[in-house]
C-alpha cells in the first residue's frame, strides 16, 4: 500500500505515465477514422488549375483558386478506394481553405453515373481532431513542466469545470422551465468551492475566499440585472447571440456570470492570502492596519484584472468588425451590432471584481479575528 | 438611457471609490485599450499590412498601457514589459502555425448562413486575424501575470541583496506556480462565459462527440483556451530569468561602480 502511494507521487513513473497515454491518444486519432460514421478521405495529389483576380461590390480585391483533389477513402464500404473532388478557395480564406497533401477530409461521396467507375464527392470539412489533439498535450506537458504540482490541479480544475458546465446545460436542456441564471448559480456555486479548493487546500484563507467569491459574483450579477432592467436593456443588441432558439437574455445574463467569475476567484483569493499572511507575520497587528494594507493591494490588481475580462471578450470580434467594416458598414454600427455584450460583459466583470476587493477584504478581516479570538 | 452608458458610469464611480486616484486611472486604461483595438482594426482592413505585424505593436503599446500607464515605469513594470513581449513573439509563432495547420481561420459553417448578405472575399488574410485574435485575448492575462511575478521578486531582491541568480529564479518560479491555477482560471471562466450561448446551441443541434471535435468553430474555441492557458504558463518562467537576470545584474553593476 505504502509502495504504491510512493508509486504514483514518483515524477519519473507519472512522466512515462503520461508518455504512455501521449502515444497512444495520438495512435489513436490517426487511425480513428472508422469510428467516424461521415466518409473520411486522405489527400493523396493536388493539381492547382485556374486562379482568377475578382472583385466585389465594394471593390475588396480577392484571388480566387481552383484545386483538383484525388484522395483516397479511410472508411466505409468504399475503404481504399480513391474519390475525385474540387475545391475552391480565396486569398482571404474566410470560409473556405487551401487543401494540402497528407490532410484527411470529411467527404460526401456522389452517387456513381452510369457507366463511369470514377468515386466523386464533395469536400465537407478538415478532420480536425488529431491537431486539437497536439495542442491539449502541449497545454499539459507546459503547464506540468513549470507548474509541477499546480500545474497538474489547473489542469484538473479546467477539466472539472469543464464537464460540470457541459452537464449544467444539459439538465438546462432538458428542463427548459428552469431558469438558467438558477441552473448557472448553482453550478457557480460548485465551481468556486471546487476551484478555490483544489488552488489553496482547505483552511481558512480558502474558505474567506469561497465567500467573497461568491457574494462578490452574485451582488455583481444583481448590480448588471437592475441596471437592465432599469434601461430595459437599451443599446444592447441581441442579435448577434439571436442563433439560439432560447431566452437571449437569460442565456447573455448566465454567460456574464460565469464569465467574471474566474476574474472575481483570482481577486477574492489575491485579497484573503495577502490579508492572512500579514496576520500570519504579525498576529498583533491591528485592524486598521489590515483596512490600509488590504485596499492598497486591491488598487494594484484592479486594473489589470479588468484589463485581463476586456480583451479576453473584445478580441473574439475582431473577425466579424472586419467583415463588416470590409462590406462597407459604418464604424458605429458595426462596434454597436458587434460589440455591446461583449463590453456589457466586461464592465459588468469589472463591477464584480472591484466590489470583491472590500468584501474580500472584509470577509478576510472578520475570519482573522475569528482566529484571534480563539487564540 | 444606454445600459452600457450606465454600467461603465457605476463602474467608474466604483473603481475610483474604491481605488481612489489609481482607481479612476485603471478605467482610463480600459478606454485607451479600447482605442488600441480600434487602431488594430482599423490596420487590419488594409490587406497590404501584415495582421500580425499590427497585432505585435498593439500588444507592446497594450503592455505599455498596462504596465507604465496604470503602475509607473520602474525596474519591476520594465521587466515585466520586456518578459511580455517575448513571451508574446514566442506564442505567436506557435499559435500562426496551429491555426494554420488546424485551419480554424474565418468563420464556421454554424455561422455562415448569418452573414450571407456579406461578401466573404474582402482580400484580408484571416489565417493571420485568427492568429492575432488568439494572442490579443490573452495578452491583459499575460501582462498581469508578468507583473504579479516581477513585483514580489522585486520585494524579495530589496531584502535579500546577496540573493545569487538561481535563487532569485526559483523564488519567481515558486510565486509563479502558486498564481499559476488563478491566472488560468480567470481565462478559462471568461472564455466559458464568452462561448455559453454557442455552447447552448451546439447542444441544440444535437452534435456527436465527433461531429463537435471537428467542427470548426469548436476547435477554434478549445484552441483560444488551451493557447491561453500556454501563454500564462509560459510567461512565468519567462518573466522569473529575466528578473533575475535583470536585479543580479544591476546589483554587481552598483557594487563595482562603488
Amino acid at each position: 500500500m505504502k509502495d504504491a502511494k510512493k508509486m504514483i507521487y514518483n515524477p519519473f513513473f507519472l512522466y512515462s505515465l503520461l508518455g504512455i497515454c501521449l502515444v497512444l491518444s495520438i495512435l489513436f486519432v490517426e487511425h480513428n477514422e472508422s469510428f467516424y460514421d461521415r466518409p473520411i478521405a486522405e489527400v493523396i495529389e493536388i493539381k492547382q488549375l485556374e486562379n482568377a483576380e475578382m472583385a466585389d461590390s465594394h471593390n475588396n480585391k480577392d484571388r480566387l483558386f481552383t484545386q483538383k483533389i484525388i484522395a483516397q477513402l479511410r472508411n466505409g464500404e468504399k475503404k481504399g478506394q480513391l474519390i475525385h473532388l474540387t475545391n475552391e478557395y480565396s486569398l482571404s480564406k474566410a470560409y473556405d481553405q487551401e487543401y494540402k497533401e497528407g490532410q484527411k477530409i470529411f467527404v460526401s461521396i456522389a452517387e456513381n453515373k452510369e457507366g463511369s467507375t470514377e468515386l466523386t464527392g464533395s469536400i465537407l470539412d478538415l478532420k480536425r481532431d488529431q491537431y486539437l489533439l497536439f495542442v491539449l498535450w502541449i497545454f499539459i506537458f507546459i503547464l506540468l513542466i513549470v507548474g509541477k504540482k499546480q500545474g497538474l490541479f489547473s489542469v484538473l480544475s479546467l477539466a472539472f469545470n469543464a464537464t460540470l458546465l457541459s452537464y449544467a446545460l444539459d439538465v438546462y436542456l432538458k428542463h427548459p422551465q428552469i431558469s438558467l441564471v438558477l441552473i448557472c448559480s448553482v453550478a457557480v456555486i460548485l465551481f468556486t468551492v471546487v476551484s478555490l479548493l483544489l488552488v489553496n487546500g482547505f483552511n481558512d484563507k480558502t474558505y474567506a475566499a469561497i465567500i467573497a467569491t461568491l457574494l462578490g459574483t452574485f451582488s455583481s450579477l444583481l448590480v448588471t440585472y437592475l441596471v437592465i432592467e432599469l434601461t430595459s436593456g437599451n443599446g444592447l443588441r441581441y442579435e448577434e447571440i439571436q442563433f439560439i432558439t432560447r431566452p437571449y437574455q437569460m442565456v447573455f445574463l448566465a454567460g456574464l456570470f460565469i464569465g467574471s467569475l474566474g476574474a472575481v476567484m483570482d481577486v477574492a483569493i489575491t485579497m484573503s492570502s495577502s490579508i492572512f499572511s500579514l496576520y500570519e507575520k504579525n498576529h498583533s497587528i491591528p485592524v486598521k492596519a489590515l483596512k490600509h494594507s488590504g485596499l492598497e493591494i486591491g488598487k494594484d490588481i484592479m486594473g489589470t484584472m479588468t484589463n485581463i475580462l476586456f480583451f479576453a471578450y473584445i478580441s473574439g470580434s475582431i473577425p466579424l468588425l472586419v467583415l463588416y467594416i470590409k462590406n462597407g458598414s459604418p464604424l458605429g454600427f458595426s462596434l454597436n451590432m458587434n460589440l455591446s455584450l461583449e463590453l456589457a460583459r466586461a464592465m459588468a466583470g469589472g463591477i464584480g471584481i472591484v466590489l470583491t476587493i472590500p468584501i474580500g477584504l472584509y470577509v478576510s478581516i472578520f475570519f482573522v479575528n475569528r482566529k484571534r479570538a480563539r487564540t | 438611457m444606454n445600459a452600457l452608458v450606465v454600467l461603465a458610469a457605476i463602474l467608474f464611480i466604483f473603481m475610483t471609490l474604491i481605488g481612489g486616484k489609481k482607481g479612476a486611472r485603471s478605467f482610463f486604461a480600459i478606454f485607451l485599450n479600447f482605442g488600441m483595438i480600434i487602431f488594430v482594426l482599423f490596420f487590419m482592413n488594409d490587406p497590404n499590412i501584415n495582421p500580425l505585424f499590427v497585432t505585435l505593436i498593439a500588444c507592446a503599446v497594450i503592455s505599455c498601457i498596462n504596465l507604465f500607464y496604470i503602475n509607473e515605469v520602474n525596474i519591476k513594470t520594465i521587466t515585466a514589459f520586456l518578459s511580455s513581449i517575448i513571451t508574446i513573439v514566442v506564442l505567436i509563432l506557435f499559435i500562426v502555425i496551429i491555426t494554420e495547420k488546424a485551419m480554424i481561420q474565418g468563420f464556421g459553417e454554424e455561422e455562415i448562413e448569418e452573414l450571407s448578405v456579406f461578401s466573404l472575399y474582402i482580400g484580408v488574410d484571416f489565417v493571420k486575424i485568427g492568429a492575432s485574435v488568439i494572442i490579443m485575448s490573452t495578452i491583459g492575462a499575460i501582462t498581469d501575470t508578468a507583473m504579479a511575478i516581477s513585483s514580489p521578486m522585486r520585494e524579495i531582491h530589496y531584502h535579500h541583496p546577496a540573493i545569487t541568480k538561481k535563487d532569485l529564479f526559483t523564488a519567481g518560479l515558486s510565486i509563479g506556480k502558486d498564481i499559476l491555477g488563478t491566472s488560468a482560471n480567470t481565462l478559462f471562466f471568461a472564455f466559458f462565459g464568452g462561448y455559453l450561448a454557442l455552447l447552448i446551441w451546439f447542444k441544440d443541434l444535437s452534435y456527436s462527440a465527433g461531429e463537435i471535435a471537428n467542427s470548426k468553430i469548436f476547435s477554434a474555441e478549445m484552441i483560444t483556451i488551451l493557447c491561453a492557458g500556454i501563454g500564462v504558463t509560459l510567461v512565468i518562467p519567462i518573466t522569473s530569468w529575466i528578473t533575475a537576470f535583470y536585479l543580479v545584474k544591476k546589483s554587481n553593476n552598483t557594487e563595482t561602480v562603488e
